[in-house]
C-alpha cells in the first residue's frame, strides 16, 4: 500500500497521515476550509479500516470537541481534532487546561483570511495565537508548520511525538492553501508508536492514582508548576528547532517563509539565482520553538539581508528580528484577505533589497 | 479511638474511596454529604479501580481531593465533553463529575444538553444550590425570582433574568438519557423546630448508585440533588434547610424523571 | 460537658471525629434518640464540634446511622453495633 502514488488534497492526507500513526480518537466540529478532515477520517471510521482508530465523534461546538480530546487524551489515547480561525479562538481554552494539565494531544489549524469570520481564503494570521499560546496563563507551545501535501501526511506522526515526548498540546499550523491544495504522494511506512503513558488516569490502584489537574491553589505550588512548565518550554527550545535551508550557505539575501510561503520563495530563490542574485531559503519547520539559533548562525556565517514572506501584517518577522538582535537587516513582505503575493512580487521585493 | 469504640464492631465507617482530606466546604454544605454519597457507592459497586472522576469548575473543583479515584480536570461547564472524551475511547471506565449549577446550567449547558441528547454513558451529578458559591454568591441560572444575590441585590426579576432553569426537566425532555432523577438532599425541616429528617441523604445514595449502575449498562444518568448554600444566602445553617424546603422544593420537585433500564424497584 | 458514662453497654456506638467538625448541628437535629450535641468548647478549627452519647434524650443509640449519612465533613467517622 505504501508504494501506492496518491493523488490527494492537504486535508485528506492529513487525515490518512493521523490514521496511519496509529489515530485512537478524532473529535470533530466542521469549518472550512478543514472539513475534510473530518470526512475523510468519517469515511474511514466507518469503513473500520485502521484498528486503532477507536473514535470519530461530531461534537456539538469546538469546544465540546477540544474538550473531548482533552478527555481521551487524559487515558493515554492519541487524539486531535482540526478547525479553521474562528474555530482555533474557541480552542485556545482547552489548549491552555491541557498545557496546564501536561496532556499530550494534536489540534490542526487550517488558518483562513480573518479577523471575525473573515473568509475562506489562506492566511498566516494565527501565527501569534498559536505560538505565544492563545489561551490564558503561560505555557509551552510547540507548533509545527507542514509546507506541501507529503507533510502534511507524515507532520501528525512528528506531531504526536512530541506530544507524548514533552506531554504537551502540539499544534500543527496549516493554511487555507495547504489544506485545500493537490499534490501527488507516497506514503511513508511509518510505524504506530506506542508511547508510555504510566501518566494517565484510567483508574487508581491501590495508594497510587492519577490526578491530572491544573488547580494549585497554594501561591507556591503554582510557582513550582508554572517553573516546570517554563522547564519544559526551554528544554523544547533547546531540543526541537527545526528548520529546512535552500542556499543559505552563499545567499546574500534569504528568504525566511514557512507553509504555503516557502513554496513561493522556493521558486524565487531560483529565479534570483538565474539573475545571478545569490537568494536562500530558511523555512522554519517548528515555528514554536522558532529556529532562532539557526538564524544566528547564519547572521554569524555572513548573511546579512533577511526577507520574511508571510500571509498576515507582520508576525514571524517579530521571532527573526529578536533572533538577528539588530544584527540584519530584517524585512517583511506581508500579504492578507486571503491572496497570494506571486513569486515575482518576492523576486522583486528581494532585488530592491539587494541592491 | 477510646476503649468504648473498641468494644463495638463499625457497621459503618471509613471508605477506601475517601481520601481523609478534610473538605474546603463550608459548614452544612450538602456538597460534603454528596461526596460519602459517592464514596460508598463506588465502594458498594468495587469499581474504584475503574474510575476516573472529571472535576468541574465552583464549588465541586477540588472534589479529587476528597475522592480517592483517578481525577481529569475540565474547564468551566465542559464536565460532561470531557467524560465523552474519557468513555469513547475507554468504554469500560466508570466516569462521573458533580457539578454545580452555575457549571451545568449556565456556562455548560451546550456540553450537558449535547451529552445528553446523545446518551453518553456518563454519570452527571448536579448540584443545585440555587447561586454561584464559590464566587461568592451572585444570580444562578437557578436562582429563584426574588432571591438576592451579589448581582441581583433588589432580587431577581424574571422579566430581566428569566426565571430560574428546571435542569431535570431540561434533560428529561430528551429521549436518550436513561435515569433521569431530582433528590431534595439537605434535611428536611419538620413541624418541630428541632427535629429534621434525613430521607433526602437516603435517597441520595440510593440515586447515587442508581446512577452509575445505569452508565455500567450504557446510559447517560443524571441526578439533580437540590442543595443549601447558607453562607452566600446569608441564612443560619438550618434556617437555609427550611428555605430550601419552602422555596426550592416547590420550585425543583423531587422525583423520578426517567429510569428506562428500571434500575428503582428492583 | 463529658460524656455521659455508660451504665451497661449500649448496642450501638457512634465515633465521632471532633476535629473534623464543623459544627453544622445537622447530625444533631436527625438523631432521633436526641444521642448527639455541640459541645462548648472549641476545636483546633474554630468549631464547636459535635459529641456522642450513648444515652440520649430519647433511649439508646438505635445505630440507624442517619448522623453518618447526612454529615458533610465525615466527622461521624464510625458508627458500631456492639460486639457480640
Amino acid at each position: 500500500m505504501s508504494d501506492v502514488r496518491e493523488f490527494l488534497k492537504g486535508n485528506e492526507a492529513l487525515a490518512y497521515g493521523a490514521l496511519r500513526t496509529g489515530l485512537n480518537a478524532y473529535f470533530a466540529y466542521p469549518i472550512t476550509p478543514s472539513s475534510e478532515i473530518p470526512e475523510t477520517l468519517a469515511t474511514e471510521f466507518a469503513r473500520s479500516t485502521f484498528p486503532d482508530f477507536r473514535t470519530f465523534l461530531q461534537a456539538a461546538s469546538e469546544l465540546e470537541a477540544i474538550n473531548m480530546v482533552i478527555g481521551a487524551a487524559a487515558t493515554g489515547a492519541k487524539a486531535m481534532t482540526a478547525t479553521s480561525g474562528p474555530g482555533f479562538s474557541l480552542k485556545q481554552e482547552g489548549l491552555s487546561y491541557a498545557a496546564g494539565m501536561e496532556l499530550p494531544l494534536l489540534v490542526v489549524d487550517v488558518n483562513r483570511a480573518g479577523p471575525g469570520l473573515g473568509n475562506l481564503g489562506p492566511e498566516q494570521t494565527d501565527y501569534f495565537q498559536a505560538t505565544r499560546g492563545g489561551g490564558h496563563g503561560g505555557y509551552p507551545t510547540l507548533v509545527l508548520a507542514p509546507s506541501s501535501v507529503p507533510e502534511m501526511a507524515s507532520f501528525p506522526a512528528l506531531g504526536f511525538d512530541l506530544a507524548f515526548a514533552y506531554r504537551t498540546p502540539v499544534i500543527l499550523l496549516a493554511d487555507a492553501f495547504l489544506g485545500q491544495l493537490k499534490e501527488d504522494l507516497v506514503f511513508p511506512d511509518v510505524p504506530s508508536p506506542s508511547y508510555d503513558v504510566a501518566w494517565a488516569a484510567t483508574g487508581a490502584r491501590g495508594e497510587a492514582r492519577h490526578v491530572l489537574s491544573s488547580l494549585h491553589l497554594e501561591l507556591a505550588d503554582q510557582s513550582r508548576h508554572s517553573r516546570h512548565l517554563l522547564d519544559k518550554r526551554t528544554r523544547i527550545a533547546q531540543r526541537e528547532q527545526r528548520a529546512e535551508e535552500v542556499g543559505t550557505e552563499d545567499a546574500e539575501i534569504v528568504f525566511v517563509a514557512y507553509g504555503i510561503c516557502a513554496r513561493l520563495a522556493r521558486r524565487a530563490v531560483r529565479i534570483l539565482r538565474s539573475r545571478s542574485i545569490r537568494a536562500g531559503l530558511l523555512r522554519p519547520i517548528t515555528l514554536a520553538p522558532f529556529p532562532e539559533r539557526r538564524v544566528r548562525q547564519l547572521i554569524e556565517q555572513g548573511r546579512r539581508k533577511f526577507l520574511v514572506v508571510e500571509l498576515n501584517a507582520g508576525q514571524m518577522v517579530d521571532d527573526v528580528r529578536l533572533a538577528a538582535g539588530g544584527a540584519a537587516n530584517v524585512e517583511l513582505l506581508g500579504e492578507m484577505g486571503g491572496l497570494l503575493p506571486s513569486s515575482l512580487d518576492l523576486v522583486r521585493a528581494a532585488e530592491a533589497m539587494a541592491r | 479511638m477510646t476503649a468504648a469504640a473498641e468494644l463495638y464492631e463499625p457497621k459503618l465507617g471509613a471508605l477506601p474511596t475517601l481520601t481523609g482530606t478534610p473538605t474546603h466546604y463550608c459548614a452544612g454544605c450538602e456538597h460534603g454529604t454528596l461526596t460519602r454519597l459517592i464514596a460508598k457507592a463506588i465502594d458498594e459497586l468495587g469499581v474504584r479501580e475503574r474510575t476516573v472522576m472529571v472535576s468541574s469548575v465552583g464549588c465541586s473543583v477540588l472534589a479529587h481531593e476528597y475522592l480517592n479515584v483517578d481525577a481529569v480536570q475540565a474547564p468551566h461547564g465542559r464536565a460532561p465533553a470531557v467524560m465523552a472524551g474519557i468513555k469513547r475511547v475507554r468504554p469500560d471506565l466508570l466516569t462521573f463529575a458533580v457539578q454545580g449549577d452555575g457549571d451545568a446550567v449556565s456556562i455548560g449547558l451546550l456540553e450537558l444538553l449535547n451529552a445528553a441528547n446523545r446518551g453518553e454513558p456518563i454519570t452527571v451529578f448536579l448540584v443545585n444550590n440555587a447561586i454561584y458559591g464559590m464566587t461568592g454568591g451572585q444570580m444562578a441560572p437557578t436562582t429563584p425570582s426574588g432571591m438576592v444575590t451579589t448581582t441581583t441585590p433588589a432580587g431577581r426579576d424574571p422579566v430581566t433574568t428569566g426565571p430560574p432553569i428546571d435542569a431535570t426537566r431540561l434533560v428529561a425532555a430528551f429521549e436518550s438519557p436513561a435515569y433521569v432523577k431530582r433528590v431534595f438532599l439537605p434535611i428536611l425541616p419538620t413541624p418541630s423546630p428541632r427535629v429534621f429528617n434525613a430521607r433526602g441523604a437516603l435517597e441520595g445514595a440510593k440515586a447515587v448508585r442508581h446512577a452509575f449502575e445505569v452508565q455500567q449498562r450504557g446510559g447517560f444518568a443524571f441526578v439533580e440533588f437540590v442543595s443549601t448554600c447558607s453562607v452566600n444566602w446569608k441564612l443560619g445553617i438550618l434556617e437555609a434547610k427550611r428555605y430550601a424546603a419552602e422555596v426550592l422544593r416547590p420550585l425543583f420537585p423531587p422525583g423520578l424523571y426517567r429510569d428506562r433500564f428500571a434500575v428503582e424497584g428492583r | 460537658m463529658p460524656p455521659d458514662p455508660p451504665t451497661a453497654p449500649a448496642r450501638f456506638h457512634v465515633v465521632v471525629d471532633a476535629e473534623r467538625c464543623k459544627g453544622c448541628d445537622m447530625c444533631v437535629v436527625v438523631c432521633p434518640q436526641r444521642n448527639l450535641r455541640l459541645v462548648g468548647e472549641f476545636n483546633r478549627a474554630g468549631y464547636h464540634p459535635v459529641e456522642f452519647r450513648f444515652h440520649g434524650e430519647r433511649g439508646d443509640c438505635t445505630g440507624c446511622g442517619l448522623c453518618y449519612w447526612v454529615c458533610p465533613d465525615f466527622a461521624i467517622a464510625e458508627v458500631g453495633a456492639l460486639r457480640p
